[in-house]
């Protein structure tokens, strides 16, 4: 044992563990970016069908990444994509409700209803067709639009459950916990969205 | 365990949802990375901290439990406290101050506490094994 004689030179003779372990950090940083990088474009998309709004969609998906990173990131990985469209659901939701109470507020106020324009205008009408002669591309990007046009009329727990088990290959369990329901309403949301979808887009599918 | 819906309608939407995420402006991505790293960011400040002020639901909880130890601290240092000590005038509440005057939270002076008591563990050691001279 070493000598000292007050507790200042106890400390520069002590060779304790350093307190931050600053490699097991950076290898917990590194799986959860490895992660977020792989999800953060399909969830993006995901919550633009949802919302509409480029910006809105990029609010949800940044709180979802923060609210994971800060909250659930030390639970398996295993465990994050179900949480991280959890949250992401849920923000969605969030914004949607502001959203309706914002247009119920709006309606409140004087002139808020002299502008027809603004209600009948869909964000969809300003949307870019594809580039021009090329016919392929545009009849994808016209499947794709009427595709997200019949989800938004879908309730949005079908419309959920469609999104999580086709466009982000969730399983069925997976897709339960993401949306916080049972294993049984998710196949019943999931195939009434894919009923009214098919009936919705017809032939043209 | 990760079976996929079957059916051309599934295939089919599955794919053009694939093209319009490979199909994200330049703008749009970038913000997206922007965020990503923000939430690292996050994650490892996160990490840093003790592991009971990671836990959200015991915050309530740590301030009730601050607050009665320094409660009995104020007790113990009043003229009515079993121990009531003080040196030239001075009582233990500047002890007490130094400790609780974090403004940031309970969480710097816990931390403070947790990593220094691996040290005081080590020093009474020493000197109990060996003397100071």
């Amino acid at each position: 044992m070493p000598r000292f004689d007050t507790l200042n030179q106890a400390w520069m003779v002590w060779d304790g563990p350093a307190p931050a372990p600053e490699e097991a950090v950076l290898e917990y940083t590194r799986e959860l970016e490895k992660f977020l990088a792989e999800i953060e474009r399909r969830a993006f998309r995901m919550a633009q069908v949802a919302l509409r709004d480029p910006d809105d969609a990029m609010d949800a998906v940044q709180d979802a990444m923060l609210k994971l990173a800060r909250n659930y990131a030390s639970r398996p990985s295993a465990e994050w994509r179900p949480l991280f469209y959890r949250i992401l659901e849920n923000a969605i939701r969030d914004l949607q409700r502001r959203r309706t109470v914002r247009k119920r507020f709006m309606t409140w106020l004087p002139g808020a209803k002299e502008d027809p324009d603004n209600e009948a205008q869909d964000p969809l009408d300003s949307v870019a067709d594809a580039a021009p002669g090329v016919p392929e591309i545009l009849m994808q990007g016209q499947a794709m639009q009427q595709l997200e046009v019949s989800l938004r009329a879908l309730p949005a727990r079908q419309r959920e459950a469609f999104m999580l088990r086709n466009f982000e290959g969730l399983d069925v369990a997976e897709t339960a916990s993401a949306m916080g329901c049972s294993e049984g309403s998710v196949k019943t949301h999931y195939s009434r969205a894919v009923h009214t979808l098919r009936e919705q887009l017809g032939e043209a599918w | 365990m990760n079976e996929q819906p079957a059916g051309s309608f599934e295939e089919r939407s599955r794919a053009l949802f694939q093209e319009s995420v490979e199909g994200l402006d330049f703008a749009t991505r970038s913000r997206l990375t922007q965020a990503r790293s923000a939430a690292i960011e996050a994650a490892a400040a996160s990490r840093r901290r003790p592991w009971f002020l990671r836990l959200g639901v015991l915050t309530p909880a740590a301030g009730v439990t601050a607050a009665a130890i320094l409660g009995a601290f104020l007790w113990m240092g009043s003229p009515y406290g079993p121990h009531a000590v003080t040196v030239d005038g001075l009582s233990n509440l500047e002890d007490l101050d130094i400790v609780a005057s974090t403004e940031e939270g309970a969480g710097d002076a816990m931390d403070m506490l947790q990593d220094d008591l691996e040290f005081y563990d080590w020093a009474d050691k020493a000197a109990s094994s060996e003397p100071a001279a």
